[in-house]
């Protein structure tokens, strides 16, 4: 609050007392009060007035800083008129309990949407391993049937079971609790089971792959990075140019591992190259090859996000895509391995 | 025969898994009624158990557990949850292998092996034999009366393919799926500069035309 503030606020009693002394000097003047004395009254009424109000403007003003650093040091801002001191007059106590009301009914509403969140999450998540059984079934019913439809109905398939991941991958990059587990892996075999989970959508598709220097170790959860490299294999697939090629290299900068997915198809072009990473982001490749949702790059980037991973994208017309993504060290990882807590709490029997 | 006791709930998986089981050669055991499972097991003495863990009445970690005290086959899991800390209690509970649905046939037959292999101590042949080739997966050779010769990786795959199906057709798309399997990830073309290689070195061997081209259909040996 400022000075200039606190006298606006002040401007109708400021007013006030002005002319109300006005009126009473001159009534004192015309009724034979000498001068001097109403003076001397005027000066101890000015020292008195200017004393009362600086008092209150400091008054006012370290209450508002009182109140702003509970603010201010609040993670969950609606709990504040919960978290503020006793009010000092009754106004204020009942604009507080006013306050109090409304943000009573906003924790209320809060708190049932999160468990809304939570329900629908938790039903997803069964939803999906439910689905999961039938797609099972009809992946070993399909491999008695002639090889033409074998061959169609296995990549039908695979796409629902691509479908599929992304909503179970989006479900839990979209929950606050975030159940990844880091662990000592080989970055050549979350490469290889990438592939392979992928295999029909990219094989389908007519596109070669070649990986080398794979031979890297990687601490991060295997099952994040198998679905982050697989929607990049699988965009590499989708934008494929002529003689379809997509390379996967791997390399040690410093401490840190870093992963390039490469292919040699049509390209982003330079204006939207900024955006790919938003939800629902399409660009003028996904509107003119269809079926493209934009959920696949935007879920690599929460995912990667969360294990710290950076992710890296450059483009060129006609030319290609090269994706990067760079893995922490070892070290440079926070203690974010929330399912420990979990597991240590699962009452884990060895028999 | 190898026998395998298979615990799920789903009729159809169940049905299609134990067909695939008994193509491979081995003798599975579907389980049918779910009331008391660890004694059938018992009395089924399989060599591996494949469990799903969503199961009506008891699931499949508490089964494990219960199987775990009377019967030492190797227990490989089986189940839609791919949670971190569901394959960890799978493992702790004396699993021995953890597949998440919907699996990969030829990964889960491999994985299968595996651990059949790890009990019994078996270890596989590393040469295959198939209408006068001896083909040698561990040096990478493959040999006839007449002489010896070195395959690339792509090579061997594909010989080693077209060999374990002597005599039948093997379509060019099996074939590409099979090579991916086995992380080689080539496209239809690269397969038939692979194919054209394969076939002057056999012809060095005096196997020349031993690998028809079936037109439409894909390549026969």
């Amino acid at each position: 609050m400022t000075v200039m503030e606190f006298l606006e606020d002040r401007l109708g009693n400021i007013v006030f007392q002005a002319v109300f002394i006005i009126a009473a000097s001159v009534f004192l003047l015309v009724t034979g009060t000498e001068a001097g004395i109403l003076l001397l009254l005027f000066v101890i009424w000015f020292l008195f007035f200017v004393g009362i109000q600086t008092a209150a403007f400091f008054r006012y003003r370290s209450r508002l800083r009182e109140l702003q650093n509970i603010m201010d040091g609040l993670d969950e801002k609606y709990l504040f008129a919960e978290c503020v001191p006793k009010a000092g007059n009754v106004y204020e106590t009942k604009l507080f309990d006013l306050s109090r009301r409304a943000g009573k009914a906003m924790i209320g509403a809060v708190s049932d949407a999160r468990a809304a969140q939570r329900e629908y999450r938790e039903y997803v998540e069964s939803w999906i391993h439910e689905i999961k059984t039938p797609i099972t079934a009809a992946g070993l019913i399909c491999r008695n049937a002639n090889p033409e439809v074998r061959w169609k109905l296995s990549r039908e398939l695979a796409q629902v079971e691509a479908h599929v991941e992304r909503a179970l991958f989006y479900a839990r990059a979209e929950s606050p609790e975030k159940d990844f587990f880091i662990r000592q892996t080989h970055l050549a075999d979350l490469v290889d089971e990438a592939i392979l989970q992928y295999r029909m959508l990219l094989m389908q598709s007519g596109i070669r792959i070649e990986t080398g220097n794979m031979e890297q170790t990687v601490y991060t959860d295997g099952k994040w990075v198998i679905f982050i490299i697989g929607q990049l294999l699988q965009n590499a697939a989708r934008y494929r140019g002529d003689d379809a090629l997509v390379t996967l290299s791997a390399g040690r900068c410093g401490k840190q591992v870093w992963l390039t997915v490469c292919d040699n198809g049509i390209g982003i072009p330079a204006h939207e190259i900024s955006r790919v990473w938003e939800r629902g982001f399409t660009g003028s490749n996904g509107r003119s090859r269809g079926g493209s949702t934009g959920m696949g790059l935007y879920l690599c980037r929460r995912l990667a996000d969360c294990l710290e991973i950076g992710t890296e994208i450059t483009s060129e017309i006609g030319r290609g895509t090269k994706v990067t993504l760079i893995f922490p060290a070892k070290t440079g990882l926070k203690d974010r391995n929330n399912i420990t807590n979990a597991v240590n709490t699962a009452n884990l029997t060895n028999p | 025969m190898q026998t395998i006791m298979i615990i799920e709930d789903d009729s159809v998986i169940c049905e299609e898994l134990t067909f695939l089981l008994k193509n491979e050669g081995y003798h599975p055991i579907p389980v049918r009624d779910f009331t008391d499972i660890p004694k059938q097991v018992a009395a089924g003495s399989p060599d591996l158990i494949l469990l799903d863990i969503v199961l009506p009445g008891k699931d499949g970690f508490s089964l494990c557990r219960e199987i775990r005290k009377s019967v030492h086959a190797p227990v490989i899991f089986i189940t839609g949850r791919d949670s971190g800390l569901d394959e960890i209690r799978a493992f702790s509970l004396g699993g021995d292998d953890y597949i998440t649905k919907p699996y990969n046939i030829p990964v889960m037959m491999a994985r299968i092996k595996a651990v059949l292999r790890r009990g019994s101590g078996i270890t596989e042949t590393d040469a295959m034999e198939a209408c006068g080739l001896v083909l040698n997966l561990a040096k990478g050779t493959v040999s006839s009366e007449t002489g010896t010769a070195v395959l690339s990786r792509n090579e061997l795959q594909i010989l080693a393919c077209l060999m374990e199906h002597a005599g039948e057709i093997v379509a060019r798309a099996d074939l590409v799926e099979m090579l991916w399997e086995n992380k080689i990830y080539i496209d239809d073309n690269t397969l038939s500069v692979n194919m054209t290689r394969l076939r002057g070195k056999l012809e060095g061997i005096g196997k020349g035309g031993l690998v028809k081209t079936r037109r439409g259909m894909g390549y026969q040996l």
